[in-house]
């Protein structure tokens, strides 16, 4: 499952959620990306998040069967929010949903390493008086 | 063709998306050449090696891909997502 939503999330009800489809599932593995106070050693107030929703949600579904292909899961879960969201929120939800660690565990990490790389989310950081998005640091504009 | 604009890039372009007629842009290298023009504040960072990235019909492409008119195109900067 794949949602690109505004709203934050709990993350207790939406793994129980996905448990509740299936009584085979003996482990579930996780990862959540959060908004942090410091970064390039500036304050961070909040982000925006922009996204390529067609986009992200078409290539994340194709990174999810891929992940499906390559381990075996019983099924995945993917929560990307976008808009303002503030320090100490949660962005990024990835758990994957396995009947040994081994596969959730693998899984877990090779979603979360394409989604770093390759889904279309933007970045941009809030400062107390400036923002800017983040970019590729050799980049000047 | 429509084309979309993400993050930085819609500042360079001053907006999100447009819509395109014309039949000799066929392929990602002659549109590359025509938002040059038209935008000179986006030329530098087209012609910057890898650093911008095209999408035709929301799958990524090389610069070689053909285009079709109903095509939908995003071009943007690195991810920053997660």
């Amino acid at each position: 499952m794949i949602k690109i939503t505004k709203k934050n999330f709990k993350i207790d009800k939406e793994i129980d959620f996905v448990r509740s489809k299936h009584s085979n599932i003996g482990a579930v593995s996780t990862f959540i990306g959060y908004v942090r106070n410091l970064n390039n050693k500036k304050k961070v107030k909040s982000i925006e998040l922009e996204v390529y929703e067609k986009m992200a949600i078409k290539t994340l579904d194709k990174i999810c069967n891929k992940a499906k292909n390559k381990w075996n899961l019983i099924d995945t879960l993917i929560i990307h929010r976008y808009g303002k969201i503030y320090v100490d929120e949660k962005i990024v939800l990835v758990a994957t949903f396995s009947k040994h660690r081994k596969d959730s565990f693998q899984a877990c990490k090779f979603i979360m390493d394409y989604l770093k790389k390759d889904a279309p989310f933007w970045k941009k950081e809030n400062y107390k008086n400036s923002s800017s998005w983040l970019k590729n640091s050799k980049l000047k504009n | 063709m429509i084309i979309s604009y993400f993050a930085w890039l819609k500042e360079k372009t001053g907006k999100s998306t447009e819509t395109l007629n014309n039949h000799s842009i066929n392929d990602i290298s002659k549109l590359v050449e025509y938002l040059s023009k038209k935008y000179p504040k986006l030329k530098k960072y087209l012609q910057e090696k890898d650093l911008i990235r095209f999408a035709v019909n929301s799958e990524y492409v090389t610069k070689n891909k053909k285009l079709k008119n109903e095509d939908e195109i995003g071009i943007f900067p690195p991810v920053s997502g997660g």
